[in-house]
């Protein structure tokens, strides 16, 4: 069966996630992603965790980063700097369905690729923008940062430590909310041309689509006029709810407790039958109003409990519980391997990365499942199948563009990059420690 | 004038809570005709917080209001024999159902893929499910902090030396409902082209395995296993406090390498000093600069530095609350708050257009449904039935 987007072409000149992490979505569902980047102004996450933390040699093809993000793309080079540059993208376009950027939009100005220039190349053309704070408007040419829109949002306010300041995720959240978010925009573009021939403009801003998902807090600042508080991992109806220790270091469990029966269930799988009986947790309400004082006497209860163990006697009973995975933990669940959620994908050869598992998507297509998947691109490692072939650049013509400097296959001016050891980035506890066998292990448990 | 984007889609909607409901939202914001299925006692969400001053009225919860605009509203008892024959006569004439119950509720209701595919081949099938339809995680209960643990998001989130911290409110049900949004106009796409429907598997807990960066490939590509953050306090990406909130004064991966002007923009010529011009120095007296920044950004005017930043293309962030947020210009400018008046609720702002599509605008066309309002229109009308059969329905508690 073919994928769903099969014969779907989009043209990407996408940096860091949002516009990246879309588009391999559609990638992986059989659209046909062509990605830009430029040999001059080389993308920070070709050189960021480097495979076994070795920067020597070409080093840009060797980041997990772009890795992670640009599965099952195809990678041209191209300097848009020079006329040249967009000519060929101009020919990229024209025989495109979608093109996707998150740059600003100064940026896309200067280089001419407004929609209502594409659409003159290429009148049903889609094309998705992705910004920090939307396309037009007095914030539009702010750059910003995942923590930067999380703050705009609304969400990073409403997050924290009870009593606390606001907390931001560590990665680029809103990178993925907006990124989701563009994935059913251009699918609903794609509906919307399939039945009418017609192209549009989609502008994302990575802070509205954020909003979106907060309608808990805005809708009653809306209603009510007010904004609730920092609460920690704490409900607003459930009680427990939180996140205890475990056996080990920095080993815990989340319980979330809704019903008063699964109360009763946590009092026996803890072996408390005192609180069973309390009347200070008798009902929700009650253990609501209690919850500062409930958790306080879950924590060094849990304590003694292997995670794991803990989350499966809770879950017999029904209990809502989660061990806290971290990323090992995460790899090797036995759950989301049995459903097949990595997927093993080669490196080229020149690279010395083994054949390694990737996250995979979170829906699965009984008839049109996703490609299988194929590792992001060498730099430039597609210029002539795209420019010879798609394009029909002859021999001459090729070899000009990478004498000009319009094509390349590695950065023009490569910066050593430099990278802690790992015990330093034990050390500065930016890990929580590392694994000498890991390769063994990976292995071992997703062969080829 | 123009239609929108997912004209002709027809949705039945079993869904209930947050992820079914955010999932049939966005699709209904964009056009298409979705039919909400509610047991009589209503969507579960119905008794969500926050209410409309604080009234805990079905028709007044705030959530579900905003959850379910556009959508049509029919109450029927799947478990009864007649709800599950109408309900397979409406699958009849749809495109799409989804629903979000637990793994083994349809196919106990006679409603699995294979028995709704006889009837319409075309039939997309849309799941949301906790952990997806199949595994040995399949039957366990969540809630969004067990999402947030076993999805990989909470371990590297919150303080170095605290417990693990989830966001607020429910966004692992926001991030699978939108996937599932995406994922059914896949199959769509696909049955717009070939007639064929199929079954799609949604599980939040790989919705939020799917958005953490290179955490696993840590791991997978060195070995590590990376943690909360420590987070010292000299260091230019942290969030300090400002006279009033909290601002992210970041000066940007370009910007941040010269540390002149950083210094310049700042005004602050104690830190033009070795002890701070370099990385490596601002780690070593780490202490003293953070102290210096944290006594120079609590003067200041969050939004003020915010805008004179961008000037010299840093790239500051500021946290908003919910009144700011509210008041915000860009979101002015984009007109994202829409007046939405509700019958229970009256004109109230709610969020809009999560995003913006110039040829098929998002668009209200009505506010979220009372329990069981369009009973008549699409039980009796639409499927046939007469107002004898739809008061008999009600008298049996189907309907």
């Amino acid at each position: 069966m073919p994928a769903p987007l099969e014969g779907v072409r989009i043209i990407e000149m996408g940096q860091l996630i949002a516009i990246p992490f879309a588009m391999k979505l559609l990638a992986d569902m059989g659209a046909q992603v062509i990605r830009l980047e430029s040999t001059g102004r080389l993308e920070s996450y070709r050189s960021d965790s480097v495979y076994q933390n070795d920067v020597s040699g070409e080093f840009w093809n060797k980041g997990a980063n772009f890795y992670e993000q640009n599965r099952n793309k195809l990678g041209v080079t191209l300097d848009l700097s020079k006329p040249k540059g967009i000519q060929i993208l101009h020919e990229l376009i024209s025989v495109a369905d979608i093109f996707a950027e998150n740059f600003t939009p100064r940026v896309i100005k200067n280089f001419g690729l407004e929609y209502e220039d594409l659409r003159k190349i290429k009148p049903d053309i889609i094309m998705v923008s992705s910004t920090g704070y939307g396309f037009y408007g007095p914030w539009a040419n702010y750059g910003a940062t995942g923590p930067a829109t999380e703050g705009a949002a609304g969400l990073a306010y409403q997050t924290g430590y009870l009593g606390g300041q606001p907390v931001m995720a560590e990665i680029p959240y809103t990178d993925y909310t907006s990124g989701e978010h563009t994935v059913f925009a251009v699918m609903a573009a794609l509906m919307h041309r399939l039945r009418t021939g017609q192209g549009q403009f989609v502008d994302i801003s990575q802070t509205q689509a954020t909003s979106a998902t907060i309608p808990e807090v805005l809708m009653d600042f809306s209603a009510n006029g007010r904004t609730g508080q920092r609460r920690g991992n704490q409900d607003t109806s459930m009680s427990p709810h939180g996140c205890y220790p475990c056996q080990g270091e920095d080993r815990w469990i989340t319980i979330a407790v809704a019903k008063d029966d699964e109360w009763q269930a946590v009092c026996r799988v803890l072996g408390q039958e005192g609180w069973a009986g309390d009347s200070r947790f008798e009902d929700s309400l009650s253990r609501w109003k209690n919850r500062d004082e409930l958790d306080a006497l879950i924590g060094p209860v849990t304590r003694p409990w292997d995670a794991h163990e803990l989350m499966q006697a809770l879950q017999e009973e029904g209990v809502a519980s989660g061990a806290v995975l971290d990323s090992k933990d995460l790899l090797f669940n036995p759950h989301l391997n049995e459903r097949g959620f990595y997927e093993v994908v080669t490196h080229h050869e020149s690279t010395g990365i083994p054949p390694l598992p990737y996250a995979g998507r979170p829906w699965k297509l009984s008839r049109t499942p996703a490609v299988k998947g194929r590792a992001a691109p060498l730099m430039g490692e597609h210029n002539s199948l795209i420019l010879s072939e798609l394009l029909g650049k002859t021999g001459g013509e090729m070899a000009a563009l990478e004498e000009t400097g319009i094509i390349g296959y590695g950065p023009t001016n490569p910066r050593p990059v430099q990278r802690p050891s790992l015990d330093e980035q034990v050390r500065q506890g930016r890990m929580q420690r590392y694994e000498t066998d890991f390769q063994e292990q990976v292995r071992r448990a997703f062969p080829v | 004038m123009t239609e929108p984007a997912l004209e002709g889609v027809k949705v039945l909607d079993l869904t209930h809570h947050i992820s079914g409901p955010y999932c049939t939202k966005l699709l209904a914001d964009f056009g298409a005709e979705v039919v909400k299925i509610e047991r009589p006692s209503g969507d579960p969400a119905r008794r969500m917080a926050p209410f409309h001053q604080d009234e805990a009225d079905p028709e007044k919860s705030l959530l579900f209001a905003y959850l379910n605009t556009n959508k049509q509203s029919v109450t029927l008892n799947l478990k009864s024999e007649k709800g599950i024959q109408v309900l397979k006569s409406m699958v009849e004439k749809s495109d799409v159902l989804v629903e979000n119950f637990a793994p083994k509720v349809m196919p106990s209701l006679g409603l699995d893929f294979e028995t709704l595919q006889q009837i319409n081949p075309g039939l997309v099938m849309t799941s949301i499910s906790n952990f997806g339809q199949t595994g040995p995680y399949r039957d366990y209960k969540a809630a969004d902090i067990v999402e947030y643990a076993l999805g990989g998001l909470m371990y590297i989130f919150g303080a170095y030396d605290r417990e693990p911290l989830k966001h607020a409110f429910n966004q692992a049900q926001f991030k699978a409902g939108t996937d599932a949004a995406s994922a059914t106009l896949m199959a769509m796409y696909h049955q717009r082209l070939t007639g064929q429907g199929q079954l799609v598997d949604v599980s939040i807990q790989e919705a939020v395995a799917t958005g953490l960066r290179d955490v696993i490939n840590n791991f997978t590509y060195t070995g590590a296993v990376r943690r909360r953050q420590p987070n010292h306090s000299g260091d230019l990406l942290r969030m300090r406090a400002s006279a009033d909130g909290h601002l992210i004064p970041n000066p940007g991966i370009g910007a941040g390498l010269d540390w002149n002007t950083v210094v310049d923009f700042l005004g602050l010529p104690e830190l033009d000093d070795e002890r701070f011009s370099t990385p490596s120095a601002r780690l070593v007296n780490a202490e003293e600069l953070g102290r210096i920044l944290d006594e120079y950004f609590i003067k200041q005017n969050k939004y003020t530095m915010f805008h004179a930043s961008h000037e010299k293309r840093f790239i500051f962030g500021v946290i908003q609350s919910p009144e700011e947020v509210m008041a915000d210009p860009q979101f002015e400018a984009r007109n994202f708050f829409v007046d939405i008046d509700h019958p229970a609720l009256g004109t109230r702002k709610y969020p809009g257009a999560p995003f913006e599509m110039s040829g098929t605008p998002w668009e209200v066309r009505s506010a979220a449904p009372t329990l069981g309002q369009d009973n008549q229109e699409i039980i009796g009308h639409r499927l046939g039935h007469t107002r004898e059969q739809l008061v008999q329905m009600r008298a049996l508690q189907i309907i």
